[in-house]
């Protein structure tokens, strides 16, 4: 497989690399560029560890060549939720309701929490079932759902705050 | 040279021999055995390495001038806030604001020994060790297992704590010239109450260092506790949120290289040979091809994914013993004819069950069944992996380890350093469950490390290798025999179970000197030989299958499986007597209240008495586990044939004094979740010598939508604590199968359900 120097949007950031185009983006973020929070679980598009968003979409980096991004489309990793300091309201309700045990999964969960929320300003329990599919080992999924409710909550607020300034 | 090392190495024995003997037993005199041994000073016997600046209070307490607390706390992150809940304990007597704490783990060093692990002892001071006790307790086992953590640290770390906070008061009382009793320490200050004047620990902290506390003090009552008790939040969380906290995967510096290990295909074997490495080098970013002598080969790799790719692409051959392949039928067959054998060992045995069963009279019920399980992989979400890097005669290592003891030993021996050169950095672990107190990514990190020295290598299982190469919850075949008297009583109750020895297995890896043979091993029969029935004719035996599959320390160990046989069978026992389950449970713990509460505050919560909804059915089970008691009912829903809702779960603990009732409750869900997903899908099975199952797709896990509600209701109990990491995970099969049995009138006897035809939406 041939290696290409490649442009890639990242949390904002335009990042340039070489790779092979079919490396996963997973091991692009974590072993070139050393950003740790998307993790590695299964490899193959099962645990959801490795979630990114991509152009509003939930995606499985480990099985997203690299290749296949057009510079244009815009990623966004764990690290891009606080990037200004502050914590996002998806990561606000996960430590309300201390979520995380080993926290291994909770990358990716928060990453897929945070696109349904953006897509779903008030998700349903069968709503959530749908779209956290993620694995966690750990069994932290009715804080996950009850973390997702609460977050749901305060945007809501947040943004009726908002509108009525 | 030589010699004065030597006579170090006597003087330090011969000092532990005198306090061995020097008598714990009856005098109440303050000289403990393990961690106890350093609490009252500012030993010299740790390194108090990266506890930054200040003065140490002893092994534990380290404190700045501006009054930043730190403690070391030597037990594994995996999920179970040990982080937090050994701090409260330690905080809690210290007098300090919470948020001055800071937590670090610390190298493994003889202060911060697992006590209770190593000798099964509660490690107060005040109960008389022997001398076996003794010897355990000084074996360095910085271990975090067993659920042992928060029984270990209840009085030792709250004596740390409160040692510490004497001796700054001994040296606030010493700078201001009054006495002790006119001193009191409160939120990092010691105060004068005379005077109102305050001195903050941080300005104590070098003098405080210089006395010694030779007597532990009064160790506050319950009613005193202002940490301890609450459900204070996890400090561990906030990097868990935001991508932050670094497993052993993460550990990243500029040029690392990985090495992905590929293990021999078939259980059991070796690899003997590669046969394309010269392939294998050309591949893109390959760097070398080590075949370790431990039969197992590593592709260095400049990043992961080339890593793995290369370690999937090697052709090797790989050779065993000359016995044949393993197949599950084979296992099958062999558990079924030992179980049918004469047993070799015999734990529990009450009245004379035999003669109970061949004197059965008519108005006698006997009931047998035979109940199988199947090995289980952990499956931790973070495959294994160690990161290693030897550079000028000195190793430094990155390992989400649970037994940092255990990794330094083996580091030594793969490296071939001496243990005083090597630093062991514990990470978070993503996800333990026993698994990470094995050696073998350990040793082979170090063995990569050793291949390339001066390079940081990260030693990585891809997700197959990690399924593929576990040390499995044993497989299992148990024969179960019980009376029922005329009048519906449990009269007598034999169980007879096949199986691995887990304790031999597991123990021949990780401490080889401990490590009893299957007949001597205490565990087998966990979850059938400790259980709280009061059965008049009660045996429990085992036999012991010998075949090389590595078997391991499992969530709950023997009670996962022998959880699911007895409590089933107790069910089986309660529907033959015509009896309702949770009141024949009841009718045999009379007398032991703690079970009696449990049993009724879990009738409470889950409305057992009352039944609404006819499609609707519910299951109990009840276990006693590593000092604490849980009982749960699952409530199911039918929604076809064979197709269930698990509705909710409703759980009962009763684990003694309560640390952090939020981290307890966390663990009963994480414990329920991990027993249902082994219930519904968990199966690792064997082909022509070698594992089929490889990833989630076939191992899969129980995800959100499948997941119950689940109430948990922890009791309020002034006893020693129990361990809350893993007494959840055992009755979760039984209680869903034994409301599969109200509602279907079909018996579960095998596991996984999905085996079975069985589906859950
Ligand atoms: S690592 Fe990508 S889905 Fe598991
Ligand atoms: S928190 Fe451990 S895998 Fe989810």
């Amino acid at each position: 497989m041939k290696i290409s120097a490649m442009q890639l949007n990242i949390n904002g950031k335009t990042v340039n690399i070489e790779a092979e185009d079919n490396m996963p983006l997973l091991w692009v973020l974590r072993d070139i560029l050393h950003m740790t929070g998307t993790k590695y679980g299964c490899g193959i598009a099962q645990c959801g560890a490795c979630s990114v968003i991509v152009d509003g979409t939930v995606m499985r980096s480990c099985s997203l060549p690299v290749g296949a991004i057009e510079k244009s489309m815009q990623i966004e990793t764990i690290e891009s939720l606080d990037a200004n300091g502050q914590l996002s309201a998806v990561q606000e309700a996960w430590i309300e309701h201390q979520v995380p045990q080993c926290g291994y999964c909770q990358s990716g969960m928060i990453m897929a929490a945070t696109q349904l929320l953006k897509d779903n300003a008030t998700p349903s329990d069968e709503d959530i079932d749908r779209a956290m599919i993620n694995i966690c080992r750990c069994g932290t999924y009715n804080r996950v759902r009850a973390a997702i409710h609460t977050a749901a909550k305060n945007i809501n607020q947040i943004n009726l705050t908002e509108a009525s300034k | 040279m030589e010699n004065n090392k030597e006579k170090r190495k006597l003087g330090k024995w011969s000092r532990r021999a005198f306090i061995g003997a020097g008598g714990l037993v009856g005098v109440g005199l303050v000289v403990g055995v393990g961690g106890y041994v350093y609490i009252g000073k500012a030993i010299k016997k740790y390194s108090g390495r990266d506890m930054g600046d200040g003065h140490s209070l002893n092994a534990w307490i380290r404190i700045s001038p501006d009054n930043k607390i730190t403690l070391a706390v030597a037990r594994a992150e995996m999920g179970q806030g040990v982080t937090t809940s050994v701090a409260q304990l330690i905080a809690e007597e210290l007098e300090v604001n919470w948020e001055d704490i800071t937590v670090m783990h610390p190298q493994p060093e003889s202060p911060y020994s697992n006590t209770f692990l190593s000798t099964n002892r509660r490690s107060n001071p005040f109960v008389g060790y022997d001398m076996m006790d003794k010897i355990l307790a000084f074996l360095p086992l910085i271990a975090t297992g067993g659920s042992t953590t928060i029984i270990d640290a209840w009085d030792s770390m709250r004596y740390a704590g409160a040692t510490a906070r004497e001796m700054l008061i001994s040296a606030a009382s010493a700078q201001w010239g009054i006495d002790r009793s006119k001193c009191k320490a409160e939120n990092g200050y010691v105060i004068n109450m005379d005077t109102n004047e305050k001195l903050s620990y941080g300005a104590l902290s070098e003098s405080a260092a210089q006395y010694k506390s030779d007597k532990l003090p009064k160790l506050k009552s319950r009613s005193e506790f202002k940490v301890v008790g609450k459900p204070i939040r996890r400090n561990d969380i906030p990097a868990k949120v935001n991508g932050t906290a670094k497993f052993g995967l993460d550990i990243k510096t500029k040029g690392m290289l990985y090495a992905a290990v590929k293990h021999a295909n078939k259980t059991g074997y070796a690899i003997t040979s590669i046969n394309n490495e010269t392939k294998i080098l050309k591949m893109p970013g390959v760097k070398k091809v080590v075949l370790t002598q431990y039969g197992k080969a590593l592709v260095i790799a400049d990043n992961s994914w080339r890593a793995m790719n290369a370690s999937k692409a090697l052709s090797v051959t790989e050779e065993n013993d000359g016995s044949d392949p393993i197949t599950s039928a084979y296992l099958e067959q062999e558990l079924n004819r030992i179980v049918n054998e004469e047993p070799i060992a015999t734990k529990l045995d009450i009245g004379d069950v035999g003669d109970t069963i061949s004197n059965l009279s008519d108005e006698e019920k006997l009931i047998e069944a035979t109940y199988t399980a199947p090995y289980l992989a952990h499956a931790c979400l973070e495959p294994m992996n160690a990161t290693v890097i030897i550079k000028d005669g000195k190793v430094e290592s990155w390992i989400g380890h649970q037994a940092s003891s255990v990794a330094h030993t083996i580091l030594a021996e793969s490296t071939g350093i001496d243990k005083e050169n090597i630093t062991i950095n514990i990470t978070f672990l993503g996800g333990g469950f026993g698994r990470r107190s094995e050696p073998d990514f350990v040793r082979l990190a170090g063995a990569a490390a050793k291949a390339m020295p001066g390079v940081m290598i990260q030693t990585i299982f891809s997700r197959e290798e990690d399924t593929r190469n576990d040390m499995y919850r044993p497989g299992a075949v148990c024969k179960l025999k019980g009376i029922i008297d005329k009048d519906g009583n449990a009269k007598s109750l034999s169980a007879n179970l096949a199986i691995q020895s887990v304790e031999q297995n597991a123990l021949k890896r990780i401490m080889p000197a401990m490590a009893p043979s299957p007949k001597a091993a205490k565990i087998t029969l966990e979850g059938i030989d400790n259980q709280p029935y009061s059965i008049p004719n009660h045996r429990a035996s085992f036999g012991d299958l010998q075949v090389p599959i590595q078997v391991g320390f499992w969530r709950s160990v023997s009670h996962s499986q022998n959880g699911f046989f007895n409590e089933s069978f107790i069910d089986e026992m309660a529907h033959t007597a015509n009896k309702d389950p949770l009141l024949f449970r009841l009718s045999m713990v009379q007398g032991k209240p703690r079970y009696t509460n449990v049993l009724n505050k879990l009738a409470q919560i889950s409305n057992w008495r009352t039944k609404s909804d006819p499609n609707v059915f519910r299951g109990i089970a009840m276990l006693f586990s590593y000092s604490s008691i849980v009982a749960e009912v699952a409530e199911i829903r039918k929604v076809g044939d064979k197709e269930f809702k698990i509705e909710n779960y409703y759980c009962v603990i009763d684990c003694g004094n309560i640390v952090n009732p939020d981290t307890i409750k966390a663990q009963m869900e994480s414990g329920i979740i991990f027993g249902l997903t082994a219930a519904l899908y968990g199966e690792i099975t064997w082909k022509d010598g070698s594992i089929v199952q490889s990833n989630f797709h076939d191992y899969p896990m129980l995800k959100l939508k499948t997941t119950p509600k689940i109430h948990v209701e922890i009791m309020d109990v002034d006893e020693l604590p129990g361990g809350v990491g893993e007494p959840a995970t055992p009755p979760a099969a039984p209680a869903l199968t034994n409301a599969i049995y109200m509602a279907t009138g079909e018996r579960i006897r095998s596991l996984p359900l999905s085996k079975l035809g069985y589906s859950f939406v």
